[in-house]
């Protein structure tokens, strides 16, 4: 009878620090790391290569304070309601507000924001802010991108938190989406001696985030890289957001100047106009120089052509 | 009999096909066609893919023009589809931010008109404005993809 109870003992232990040895693995393997100060590489910031970032980026187009009335891209008060099969998601301030915007980061937390996608505080970010993307980014460019943001005007505005759904609200877990998804690595491999193409692909898969919304996205949220830009649901709701990849249901029948009309003008080849968010990214990208413009032009004749896979939710 | 049979029949034909022709979706989707062709004329011409004609040009306009005035009337309430054309439910949810940008297109439409565009570069700068017009309504109010 001893011996029994011993056994149940011992059972007891083993299974409590296997229980232990567990949650201390998803601890260590969920935690989130910071951007040491002392990797930051000696540059002083070109808050006009900043600007360039932001257009690329787009980021007015997610950032922009949501008053009525606001029809000022550079104030980045923030306050869109996103609603995704996630949850609702609320855009942050991003202005240069001490006390509701990011006023008070330095470049080590902006940087650790924008390449881990990592709070000040030390939190995961949800991927809804597309880091997975400005992850590509060189630090240069954030570091430029920091200044040119600093030096728009502060917007106090407090935006809520997001409502998520369950397991989605458990903020820990992203840690594990990020060792499956988070990925510096190019997506594309293109030939990486024609300098054009290079530029077309870092701008495309880094600062523009054009997977983002063109890529369908697994069960997890994360990019099927495999279906690179070939079209997805809106992450808007209603209609879906179009193959851009050179194939005949994307942008197959454009010859290159047509799409650089396009993201000079927003006029298609037929002259119908683009629509929905992409009018805001569009309206942005016209602002790039016109090198850059060709270059994601080079970039997108360049990708694997894909074609169209209509979900089975659609 | 057989000719009060006749008449029946064609005034049901009738009546269908001008019920068929007035149903506003079918004609706001028309009117729309027309709206892009316009497009198509003056496009061409800025793009210099064709050579600019004053009479062309003026003809699109006056298809916007007209397009400007009555596109208002073409959405009432009851006529959203779900989707089933590129009309989005804010059409309805936000009538004043669509009647806002219906007033700026025929604003510059007439602005266009008035201006008589002899050479590309008037066409160019009176037509420039509706074009961004045209995508801050389809940018609010228009459902995209295929």
């Amino acid at each position: 009878m001893a011996d029994s109870s011993s056994a149940v003992r011992k059972t007891a232990k083993v299974l409590v620090l296997i229980a232990a040895a567990l949650g201390l693995a998803l601890w260590l393997l969920t935690r989130t790391t910071n951007f040491p100060e002392s990797e930051l590489p000696a540059h002083s910031a070109d808050p006009e290569n900043g600007a360039a970032m932001f257009h690329a980026g787009a980021c007015a187009s997610c950032h922009a304070l949501e008053e009525s009335g606001n029809e000022n891209p550079l104030l980045l008060g923030g306050g869109r309601e996103i609603e995704t099969d996630f949850g609702l998601f609320r855009v942050p301030n991003i202005s240069p507000d001490a006390d509701t915007g990011i006023g008070g980061w330095n470049l080590a937390e902006f940087v650790n924001a924008m390449l881990r996608g990592v709070s000040p505080q030390g939190r995961h970010y949800y991927p809804a802010f597309p880091y997975s993307s400005y992850t590509r980014m060189k630090t240069e460019d954030l570091i430029d991108l920091k200044a040119y943001l600093d030096s728009l005007p502060a917007v106090n505005n407090t935006v809520g938190g997001h409502e998520l759904h369950f397991p989605w609200n458990i903020r820990r877990g992203i840690g594990l989406w990020k060792l499956r998804y988070l990925d510096a690595a190019a997506v594309i491999n293109i030939d990486e001696t024609d300098q054009a193409l290079l530029r077309g692909r870092y701008l495309a898969e880094g600062p523009a985030h054009c997977g983002e919304c063109h890529t369908p996205r697994d069960w997890a949220g994360g990019a099927e890289t495999s279906r690179w830009l070939a079209g997805a649901p809106n992450p808007d709701g209603e209609g879906r957001v179009p193959n851009i990849t050179p194939h005949q249901d994307g942008l197959g029948s454009w010859s290159k100047s047509d799409i650089a009309y396009y993201l000079k003008t927003g006029l298609r080849p037929d002259y119908d106009t683009a629509g929905g968010s992409m009018v805001a990214v569009q309206e942005n990208l016209a602002q790039l120089p016109e090198s850059d413009r060709e270059a994601i032009v080079a970039y997108l004749k360049a990708i694997p052509a894909r074609a169209k896979v209509q979900e089975a939710s659609e | 009999m057989s000719r009060v049979f006749s008449v029946s029949l064609i005034l049901f034909i009738l009546s269908f096909s001008v019920s068929a022709s007035d149903d506003p979706v079918d004609v706001r989707h028309e009117m729309m066609e027309g709206v892009l062709d316009g497009a198509k004329a003056i496009g061409d011409m800025l793009k210099e893919k064709r050579e600019f004609d004053a009479a062309v040009a003026m003809d699109a306009l006056l298809v916007w023009q007209k397009a400007s005035k009555e596109f208002g009337d073409l959405f009432p309430e009851g006529s959203y589809t779900g989707g089933e054309d590129k009309a989005k439910e804010t059409v309805w949810t936000d009538r004043e931010g669509f009647n806002k940008l219906l007033a700026d297109f025929a604003r510059e439409v007439d602005a266009a008109v008035a201006a008589e565009p002899q050479d590309l570069e008037t066409l160019n700068a009176a037509a420039g404005p509706i074009f961004k017009v045209c995508k801050k309504c389809h940018e609010g109010y228009r459902l995209e993809g295929d």
